[in-house]
């Protein structure tokens, strides 16, 4: 364990003397207090801290797994009562993992609501008489067979536009190049919070015929773009933040179905499905390098792509190189922010879990006071939800290019970033000798209540699927999509309460999604039709 | 962002920031300065620097209430005599409704 933990610290740049010896002790402590884990089937960068009675890890169904659940009874301490008290936990782990799930369904069907009432109100967003760049085949045909190769074909060309700009975020964020990120995605929610906002407004107002002086707009327009900017990039309350983050995501998804021909905008969805199955679950898809690079440095993904349903207090979001080594040479057990946020948000609420499954809280932050050198930094909480909004640029294509481009990799990054509230947390638990103890003075009682977080990017693609299907005018589709989509994303937070892991939010929902959208409205539809119109009733 | 669990002296800074961002022409600023901190300044047991809280949010609710009034006004003007004002009211006007006089 002490060479694993002098790997880590080499790796992460902190003075290695020092840290080796801190992380030898932590070591021993580890050893001494938890069994030793059976399984690692994650590469955990070296760090092995990772043993950390992650129990609370079992209820949130965000957090990376290091192990499967399997074996979790036996990670309790006590040995003997392991078996009845891993079966609590495991109950507890499922039964607040339901709790995450219904606290995403609320904004997931806002959205999806925002983007409905939208469609069917505002006929703008309703056709397609302007195309992106990025699909130059019109679907103008009418021959089905035209239309399926062109939809092929515009649907390749997007997803390898996505698929070069998730490449190239992840190389950007490998080589450290953070301010860049940060101005783009700054640049992209500005953009996106005023300029289409701006549009949006401009069609609802005309779909109501409801004047307006420019005075007026002008002011309202202000007023909303730099409080939706302050709340999402700064601090604001929590509920603004979320509801501009679900604002934004209808929006984007409104400009996705409206500018998408027919067929492309369904083999968009599926392609996307795909690519996110293969980018998050494959060892070589950049998403997981993403995440797992995040780990590593004991960092926070991309504040600005993720809706949380708690706040999340981070301390310095991110550790510079120059900063990690003047802290390191300050004291071995220097602060690193990102770890506390992740201590405060990995942390079960409620007391009975923690006395039962051994508390994450509980267990480390004891740990930590023992560890710590007392160099606390004590930085503010900041929110770390934050949403990235696509760069969007005007309807004309030409405006769109580099917009739309610079927006595809946020969108690729945000729709990967899926539901993983505690991912770093347990990478940074590991590292804990960089842990600061600053979140006991901020949360005295140690418990925060632990959030689900969901990419943003889910949230769109979701939207434009039931938008679209409602879109055909049909309410049975529309709910039969709506209800799919839910049932696929209970699904899948069931899944990563089992397997704890990053796991893609896209492809069963959207799968669900797409089969029951075109079995209603094949089948189902005109049975129901036929029905009433023979007046019999089932 | 949970201020119940912020220490108080930040949420006095967060207080006194989103005063003077307001006077950006931002009574929505102001608007969820009240809200927010409403509880902080009003209905919580004393501590140190809620005298100064509770000063900026009364503070803010003046502002918020004064923006409210002017806007209403001018909405109010401006509706009411757009169609007399002629050229200089669609000048002025970002939404011009169809089909009415």
């Amino acid at each position: 364990m002490a060479a694993v933990n002098l790997q880590a610290s080499c790796s992460s740049g902190l003075a290695s003397e020092d840290d080796a010896n801190v992380g030898s002790q932590i070591g021993e402590a580890e050893r001494l207090e938890r069994p030793p884990r059976r399984q690692q089937p994650r590469n955990n960068y070296g760090s092995s801290n990772q043993d950390q009675p992650d129990a609370a890890i079992l209820a949130v169904p965000n957090v990376v797994m290091r192990e499967p659940s399997g074996p979790r009874s036996s990670r309790l301490p006590g040995g003997g009562g392991g078996g009845a008290s891993g079966e609590l936990e495991e109950e507890q782990g499922l039964k607040y993992g339901a709790q995450h799930v219904i606290k995403l369904f609320v904004p997931v069907s806002l959205c999806m609501l925002v983007v409905v009432a939208t469609i069917n109100s505002i006929s703008f967003y309703n056709s397609t008489d302007v195309y992106l760049l990025y699909t130059p085949f019109h679907e103008q045909s009418p021959e089905p067979s035209v239309k399926f190769w062109s939809a092929l074909a515009n649907s390749l060309i997007l997803m390898s536009v996505v698929v070069v700009m998730t490449f190239l975020l992840i190389v950007l964020y490998k080589k450290r190049c953070y301010r860049i990120i940060h101005g783009w995605l700054i640049l992209s929610s500005f953009m996106l919070l005023f300029i289409f906002t701006y549009l949006y407004l401009e069609e609802l107002l005309r779909a109501y015929n409801i004047p307006m002086d420019y005075p007026t707009a002008l002011l309202i327009m202000w007023n909303f773009g730099v409080v939706g900017m302050m709340s999402i990039h700064w601090q604001g309350p929590l509920r603004l933040q979320q509801g501009y983050l679900i604002f934004v995501a209808a929006l984007m998804a409104l400009v996705f179905i409206k500018y998408l021909p027919e067929w492309t905008a369904w083999a968009v969805l599926a392609a996307i499905s795909i690519w996110d199955l293969i980018a998050v679950l494959s060892p070589r898809g950049p998403l997981r390098i993403l995440v797992e690079t995040a780990q590593e440095r004991n960092e926070q993904i991309f504040p600005a792509l993720i809706y949380s349903s708690t706040v999340v207090y981070a301390l310095v979001n991110t550790v510079t190189p120059q900063q990690s080594q003047a802290t390191a040479s300050s004291s071995p057990s220097s602060s690193n922010s990102t770890t506390t946020t992740r201590a405060t948000q990995n942390s079960l609420a409620s007391p009975e879990a923690a006395a039962a499954s051994g508390l994450r809280t509980g267990n480390s932050h004891p740990r930590q006071n023992q560890r710590d050198d007392g160099s606390v930094l004590a930085t503010e909480g900041m929110p770390l939800v934050t949403f990235k909004s696509n760069l969007r640029g005007n309807a004309e294509a030409a405006g769109f290019t580099q917009e739309w481009s610079a927006n595809l990799s946020e969108r690729v990054a945000r729709r990967q970033i899926e539901v993983q509230s505690t991912q770093s947390g347990n990478a940074q638990r590991s590292n804990e000798y960089r842990t600061v103890t600053a979140p006991d003075q901020n949360h005295p009682d140690g418990q925060e209540e632990r959030g689900i977080k969901l990419g943003l990017g889910d949230f769109i693609f979701y939207s434009v699927l039931v938008g679209k299907a409602s879109s055909y005018g049909d309410w049975t589709t529309t709910i039969a999509c709506f209800v799919a989509i839910l049932i696929g994303l209970c699904l899948t937070l069931l899944l990563l309460a089992i397997w704890r892991k990053a796991l893609p939010a896209l492809p069963i929902s959207i799968t669900f999604g797409l089969i029951f959208c075109f079995a209603t409205s094949a089948v189902v539809k005109p049975f129901m039709e036929d029905l009433s119109a023979k007046q019999v009733f089932i | 962002m949970d201020i119940s669990k912020a220490p108080n002296p930040r949420k006095l800074e967060l207080c006194r920031k989103y005063f003077f961002a307001g006077f950006a022409f931002l009574p929505f600023v102001w608007a969820i300065n009240v809200c927010w901190f409403f509880t902080e300044a009003f209905h919580k047991p004393p501590f140190s620097e809620q005298s100064q809280i509770k000063r900026y949010v009364i503070y803010s609710a003046v502002g918020t209430l004064f923006w409210l009034i002017v806007l209403t006004a001018w909405i109010i003007i401006f509706q009411t005599n757009r169609t007399a004002w002629g050229a200089t009211a669609d000048y002025m006007s970002f939404i011009i409704p169809l089909g009415s006089a």
